[in-house]
């Protein structure tokens, strides 16, 4: 009886087996369950991401293991497979070698022996998610940045206050279910800033008074508002006592940058977004009559801009009360991302709902993958 | 908590693992369980230029072929990082001492289908329990 030569034949004597001939295949010298062991089955198309590693896998003890490519998010699954896959490495593969000499080994024999390391269990699979960018509003809504903290510090750089509760784009990455460019991009559209190395969500009530004081300055200074300098605007909001970061973001969120003009930065500000920012004030206190919330609305905005109706796409709502039509603030954004909990919250609101009320809601529509169109059709024949 | 997918291989040069399936439990004697390392499963044969294949375990003979994966797989190690500890202060990170690195990829499988063919009239039967050398087999086979 002899023993089987070791090392030599593995996977590459298995895939490239010659026509007539034959191999054994034995259980490696360091066969075992291997656990940390695992197979992965992805597209082609990540393949360069991952051999690039450019590839993050993301979790809380008490959440689901993510996997992040740079833009994109996926959920790990196991599959189990009742086969039995035995799985053969390479003759080299340095990490199954028990010495050196079983890699060098020279094909002596004919036939080699191909070594079963593991028999695997099955496989992990990737299913495309939605990222839960949920989770950023949250954090980022335990502390948001009020005049407060204007008036606490001057240099906006060293934040005295304890570490908890504030959040590192590190933090961020760590906490929240979704790639780095799904991540960035969200930050963007809850318009949140980076203070301190935080990020940080502006207080609204704060964010409208450095609105007004800029207004304030452009009709002093005879600013146009489609042609706002950049330094002057930030200048002047400095010396009225607002941090130099704060002045720049408020253009950011409330304006768009236009080209160049000899080397100086020009904003124009963005007529819906002023809009719907006057129109959320006036309705934060609760439902309006249209007719009082149309007055009162044309009346705060600023000289030069004009405000149409349909700029209140997915931050209002409408019901008819008798014979008169009602106005409130509804933002379909701030909505949760999974469509259950949607639903659930839309039919609190209101426990039937036509089809012409989504008319006004179209972004509503935009929902993570899982929710089908026939499920929204269901709800709405209610 | 995050981990890095590594890979030391880069494009193009990742080691390929081979993959033979079977339908069903590779069982060895009672005797041999506790000592499976080095003992023969099997022995895998290609009669002809097809990608056809038989695999004789004990005294039964599988057949089955060579198949691409309709999806490459990555053979992924879980490894933790002993190093020097994180002077990290604030959220925990003694998670991050997990790695995975990539240490080959399976792009074929060889699958075994059929009911396994019983070996009647075999010469030198290849019993599982013993681990023999493996005789020239290719010539023996009956189709």
């Amino acid at each position: 009886m002899e023993q089987p030569q070791l090392g030599n034949g593995g996977a590459e004597a298995v895939l490239n087996l010659e026509p007539s001939s034959s191999i054994s295949i034995a259980y490696h010298s360091l066969f075992g369950p291997h656990d940390d062991l695992i197979l992965l089955e992805l597209d082609e198309k990540l393949l360069p991401d991952i051999l690039q590693q450019r590839i993050t896998l993301r979790g809380q003890p008490d959440e689901d293991a993510v996997l992040y490519t740079g833009s994109k998010t996926y959920g790990i699954k196991f599959v189990g497979n009742s086969n039995s896959a035995l799985l053969i490495p390479p003759s080299d593969q340095t990490e199954f070698c028990e010495n050196s000499l079983d890699c060098k080994r020279k094909d002596d024999d004919q036939q080699g022996v191909a070594s079963v390391i593991k028999v695997a269990p099955g496989n992990m699979e990737l299913v495309e998610v939605a990222p839960r960018l949920d989770k950023l509003k949250l954090l980022l809504s335990e502390n948001p940045y009020t005049f407060q903290e204007d008036l606490e510090m001057e240099d906006l750089e060293v934040v005295e206050k304890g570490n908890t509760g504030l959040y590192k784009w590190d933090d961020l990455v760590e906490k929240v279910q979704a790639s780095d460019e799904e991540l960035r991009s969200e930050l963007q559209a809850l318009s949140a800033v980076e203070i301190g190395g935080y990020w940080r969500i502006v207080d609204v009530k704060h964010m409208d008074t450095i609105l007004r004081m800029l207004f304030h300055n452009s009709v002093i200074n005879d600013w146009s508002l489609d042609a706002l300098n950049e330094d002057e605007v930030v200048s002047m909001l400095e010396s009225d006592g607002y941090p130099h970061k704060l002045a720049h973001h408020c253009l950011h969120v409330y304006g768009n940058k236009v080209d160049e003009n000899l080397g100086r930065q020009v904003w124009k500000l963005d007529e819906r977004r002023v809009c719907v920012h006057f129109a959320r004030e006036i309705l934060k206190e609760g439902k309006r009559k249209m007719e009082s919330f149309m007055k009162e609305w044309m009346q705060k905005i600023p000289e030069g801009m004009q405000a149409s109706f349909d700029m209140l796409e997915g931050e209002v709502l409408t019901e008819r009360l008798g014979v008169e039509t009602w106005i409130r603030a509804f933002s379909v954004s701030s909505l949760p991302s999974s469509p259950a909990e949607r639903f659930s919250i839309l039919f609190r609101e209101r426990p039937k709902w036509e089809w012409k009320d989504f008319v006004f809601l179209p972004s509503l529509f935009l929902l993570p993958f899982s929710c089908s169109y026939s499920q929204v059709v269901f709800f709405s024949l209610v | 908590m995050q981990i890095r997918v590594k890979c030391k291989c880069g494009e193009g040069k990742c080691p390929e693992w081979a993959v033979v399936e079977l339908q069903g439990v590779v069982e060895a004697q009672p005797s041999f369980q506790d000592r499976l390392q080095n003992l023969e499963i099997g022995v895998l044969c290609r009669p002809s230029s097809q990608p056809v294949y038989t695999f004789k375990v004990g005294y039964h003979e599988l057949t089955g072929s060579k198949v691409a994966l309709k999806k490459p797989m990555l053979v992924l190690q879980k490894t933790k990082r002993t190093g020097t500890g994180d002077t990290d202060v604030g959220t925990d990170t003694n998670s991050s001492n997990v790695e995975l690195q990539v240490i080959g990829i399976i792009r074929h499988r060889i699958l075994f289908k059929t009911r396994p063919k019983p070996l009647i009239s075999k010469p030198q039967p290849a019993v599982k329990e013993k681990a023999s050398a493996p005789g020239a087999v290719a010539s023996n086979q009956t189709a």
